[in-house]
């Protein structure tokens, strides 16, 4: 039986693991403030995959883990524009209805694999040829 | 919670029975390997008079791994970080499995009284304790006052 992580912990982890540059070396995640005691605003930064119209940009995401991350999922939104199916044109926010990680959320899951994820959705069939705003323009 | 070591129900049931001076540790209801601290600024100290929140966890391993634990309240402490995680040899390469949650927080109440500057978390803090100790101290002083006394 496994013992259930702590939110606070469990972030921490988190935390530790982007700090150290472990895992997927195309995403990087940290917090945003490097004094928020409640570890809960985040920023990632995801690598355009190559071969498609993301190739060679560099995409700002802000990710929020409320009170009962990780049974909750985080709130993600982009810092900078970007023409991707899940992602809302007015806010930049990630729709949960449009990003099955998300949207079938589970507490396995961590703020690496949505930025993961979400670089992986960048080179779907729907989105890899999508023209892009300028680049360096936010919402 | 089913399935909680011998060891540790032990443990819990001997924080409460038999309490160390200063610090009290309760389980949390919905976690009984997620403990909610308090400890008591020591004597003599800049700490003196602030009690300082802490939260403890119990991982899989335990006790062949050391409990994670971080300060809650903000502190002003060369070992301590800006997000209250402490370095503390205990808690990573000299734990051993003959210490229990109790030791932990005895060091940690220790470190309070003995900040270590020479093996720091955070170097800006170290660099003045280093330079400036009854400066640092009256830091250490006003954040106790600050965010631990209410």
């Amino acid at each position: 039986m496994h013992a259930q992580v702590p939110r606070n912990f469990r972030l921490l982890d988190e935390l530790e693991k982007g700090e150290k540059g472990l895992g997927d070396p195309n995403v990087s995640y940290g917090l945003e403030r490097g004094d928020d005691n409640t570890l809960s605003n985040w920023m990632g930064m995801i690598q355009g995959p190559p071969g498609g119209s993301h190739e060679g940009r560099l995409y700002s995401v802000s990710i929020h883990c409320g009170p009962n991350y990780p049974q909750e999922a985080p709130r993600v939104r982009f810092v900078c524009r970007i023409n991707m199916n899940c992602v809302n044109q007015n806010n930049g926010n990630v729709d949960p209805h449009a990003f099955r990680i998300i949207g079938n959320w589970n507490p396995t899951y961590s703020m690496e694999t949505i930025l993961v994820e979400l670089r992986k959705e960048m080179n779907s069939a729907a989105n890899k040829r999508l023209p892009q705003p300028p680049e360096g323009s936010n919402y | 919670m089913a399935n909680l070591s011998r060891r540790i129900q032990k443990e819990t049931e001997r924080l409460s029975m038999d309490a160390v001076p200063g610090i009290s540790a309760a389980p949390d209801p919905n976690n009984s390997r997620y403990f909610h601290i308090q400890i008591s600024g020591p004597q003599s100290t800049p700490y003196e008079s602030g009690i300082f929140a802490l939260e403890l966890f119990l991982p899989d391993d335990y006790p062949m791994c050391p409990p994670k634990v971080r300060f809650l309240t903000k502190i002003y402490h060369p070992n301590v970080d800006r997000l209250g995680r402490i370095c503390l040899d205990i808690l990573k390469d000299k734990w051993s499995p003959a210490l229990q949650i109790r030791s932990v927080l005895l060091s940690i109440q220790a470190l309070m009284s003995a900040p270590n500057p020479d093996d720091p978390l955070d170097p800006a803090i170290a660099r003045h304790w280093k330079e400036d100790e009854s400066g640092a101290n009256r830091t250490a002083r006003e954040w106790c006052l600050t965010y631990a006394c209410h």
